[in-house]
């Protein structure tokens, strides 16, 4: 995954950024690496990539993020990227049912081709277009708890929760690595089961990245 | 007119085959059919053959008449007529042709300028064809004796003229075409505008009405009468018809936006083997550009859709329709299931790239960086995100002039824009010849893999001008020359 040795981060965790066409994803992306917003962007083709460098809990991570095409006909193309993916973000549009229906599929295209530990935030996006909501938070929290996922709604138009839903992701997948050091430490130690004394890190994981506290306040 | 004896026979038989063609050989005087029975009956003649022509049968012999210049039209309208009347008057023509093209001299092909476009080039457009027909007739007529053979030689000739001015159609082409003359040159080009001119605004109407009675039957439908998958491809496609040059407000007008739209449904309907694939939308924008540019004066950010009637509109659509069929036929395969067409120019770009610079290819690879990360793009969009929007006009001239050999040159072009950027991080205008330019590839070998992907994906080309334009095609032309004929040039 790590192309090159950089003295400049701890980590380098690649994040894929899936969903329907026009959902988004693009300009999430843009918002999240560069604080831009883009009325006429078009559409991606293939995959996109940018970087982000941010702290999680003391440490520098760096995000490595590959933003996919939506459209299907692209899938045999993009699920190449899938591999080595520690982190999966997950986006709907808030205002087309039809993308959060389809995001079973794209849970099912991530068991298929990804890492089974890969950490999936699912996000809503479009959260300031509440004129035109087709599909409430309440649904999206139920689906996400049912399956596991963490949930947002996000606005990259407003930058609202953008920040936070990869600030959310890299400190799971940061906890979760971290906690995998620690068992396999304590496994070298006292070669019985891993202790349980990791488990609290991963609840107080949404404050941890406090580096950003405005991205709510929207 | 000329010693050699066989060119002498040529003639004689040219002239009797012509007559005795004349009573019944060539029952049709509709020259299209006839244009095909040439086809038919040259291909199989010649099965085997080294005939000039060949390659060019299907597509470049089309654009008889495209070099639009008046006294082209009427020599070659006039030859045909005479053929209608009586076939020896055509032999007379040949003959004459034949006969200048004895005088000729083929370097006067290669200092073919623009400016010959519009002034009258004919002997020198006629003598490569019938050169290298005669050379073949000759062959074949000592070989056959017979009647059908003598047809066949005057089909041959007929179809040698055809080809050379497609030829020399697209030789012109390559180069750039003047931007007044784009819109019916592209549309010979592709052939989907009949080289005959006197034919040519009855095949447009025909084509035109044609394509309405898709939309009909296809696009204004109800969707109760579209399968899952067709009301999907149209969600697709309505989502990517605004971000199709969602900078030119002009395409963002509501009747553009519908045109495109029922454009690409109709396309991707009548090609189920891909159906719509993103980036196709943006294929369909320089025929719109170039085909509303008829209608249209001055600049495309002061264009007005007031200015164009309905039936205008519903013309460009048709023949941006026909054009994008025309175009993509030659690549079918870049936009089926796993998009094998492009798969496999990405994987000669790489092989390319490996022989024509070693280290920069070296560097890519220990970094980690696959060609599909930034040039599945560049096949799939055919460039159009890579460069400034309007240099695209002038680039689709050298790809239309390309015709069936396109996909092959995009990876020359593709190598050439990928090894001969200049000085990237220079904020200051970017020159070919100033002196302090350094060549990309040196650059490139600093890049980490992070540096690279991203720049790849965003090529500084925004202040592109022609010149720069001008530098990667002659560079590529030039690779394509050294490369493509000798597959071992540096391929160690």
């Amino acid at each position: 995954m790590a192309h090159r040795v950089d003295h400049e981060y701890d980590y380098l965790f690649k994040i894929v950024l899936i969903g329907d066409s026009g959902v988004g994803k693009s300009n999430i992306l843009s918002r999240f690496t560069r604080n831009e917003f883009s009325l006429d962007s078009k559409s991606t083709i293939g995959v996109e990539f940018a970087t982000k460098t941010l702290q999680i809990e003391a440490k520098t991570v760096k995000a490595q993020i590959w933003d996919t095409a939506g459209q299907e006909r692209y899938r045999a193309i993009t699920s190449a990227y899938y591999r080595g993916a520690v982190g999966a973000l997950l986006v709907y549009d808030i205002t087309k049912k039809q993308t959060f229906d389809n995001v079973q599929r794209w849970l099912r295209e991530l068991r298929d081709h990804a890492d089974s530990n890969i950490v999936i935030m699912m996000a809503g996006n479009k959260s300031d277009l509440t004129h035109l909501r087709a599909v409430s938070e309440n649904d999206g929290q139920e689906f996400a708890e049912k399956e596991g996922l963490s949930f947002l709604e996000t606005s990259a138009l407003e930058s609202h929760n953008v920040e936070k839903a990869f600030q959310t992701v890299l400190t799971e997948i940061y906890h979760i690595i971290n906690k995998k050091a620690l068992a396999a430490q304590e496994a070298a130690r006292n070669s019985g089961p891993p202790g349980q004394g990791t488990t609290i890190h991963v609840v107080d994981s949404s404050d941890a990245g406090s580096s950003k506290s405005s991205c709510c306040s929207s | 007119m000329r010693s050699n004896g066989g060119e002498e026979s040529t003639r004689k038989d040219v002239t009797s085959g012509g007559s005795g063609s004349g009573a019944g050989g060539i029952p049709s005087p509709n020259p299209e059919w006839r244009f095909n029975q040439t086809l038919r009956n040259v291909q199989g003649l010649l099965k085997g053959r080294s005939f000039p022509g060949k390659v060019l049968l299907t597509r470049k012999s089309e654009p008889l008449n495209a070099l639009a210049s008046p006294t082209h039209s009427r020599e070659m309208e006039r030859s045909y007529s005479s053929n209608d009347r009586g076939n020896d008057q055509t032999t007379n023509s040949f003959e004459a042709e034949a006969q200048s093209s004895g005088r000729a001299n083929n370097a006067n092909l290669q200092k073919t300028s623009i400016s010959s476009l519009t002034t009258s080039s004919t002997p020198p457009d006629a003598q490569g064809s019938v050169t290298g027909a005669r050379a073949t007739d000759s062959a074949r007529v000592a070989k056959f004796g017979n009647e059908l053979s003598r047809q066949a030689v005057i089909l041959a000739f007929e179809l040698a003229i055809y080809c050379i001015y497609a030829e020399k159609l697209r030789e012109l082409s390559w180069s750039g075409v003047p931007p007044y003359m784009r819109p019916n040159i592209w549309r010979l080009l592709l052939g989907y505008a009949p080289p005959n001119s006197d034919r040519r605004e009855g095949v447009l109407a025909r084509k035109r009405l044609e394509y309405v009675e898709c939309v009909a039957q296809y696009y204004d439908i109800p969707d109760s009468e579209r399968s899952d998958d067709e009301i999907n491809m149209l969600r697709q496609i309505s989502v990517d018809c605004p971000r199709t040059v969602p900078d030119v407000t002009f395409f963002q007008h509501a009747q553009i936006q519908k045109s495109l739209e029922r454009i690409l449904y109709t396309w991707a309907i009548r090609h189920p083997a891909s159906g719509y694939v993103q980036g196709i939308n943006d294929l369909v924008t320089p025929f719109l550009i170039v085909f509303l540019s008829e209608h249209l004066n001055g600049s495309m950010e002061s264009w007005s859709i007031s200015d164009l009637s309905p039936q205008i509109i519903s013309n460009i659509e048709a023949d941006c329709y026909w054009c994008l069929s025309k175009l993509l036929d030659g690549m079918q395969d870049h936009y089926t299931f796993a998009q094998p067409g492009i798969q496999r120019l990405v994987f000669r770009l790489r092989e390319l790239v490996r022989r024509i610079d070693e280290p920069v290819s070296r560097h890519m690879e220990e970094e980690g960086l696959e060609f599909l990360q930034f040039a599945f793009r560049w096949f799939n969009c055919l460039l159009i995100r890579e460069i400034p929007f309007h240099l695209v006009t002038r680039l689709w001239d050298t790809y239309l002039a390309e015709g069936d050999s396109l996909p092959d040159f995009l990876v020359y072009i593709s190598a050439s824009l990928l090894l001969t950027i200049f000085n990237i991080h220079s904020s200051k205008k970017i020159k070919a010849d100033s002196s302090d330019c350094v060549p990309w590839s040196e650059k490139l070998q600093k890049f980490d893999f992070q540096e690279m992907v991203m720049f790849l994906q965003h090529l500084p080309t925004e202040d592109w001008t022609h010149d720069e334009l001008e530098m990667v095609l002659s560079r590529a032309f030039m690779w394509h020359t050294m490369f493509s004929s000798s597959p071992s040039h540096l391929a160690s």
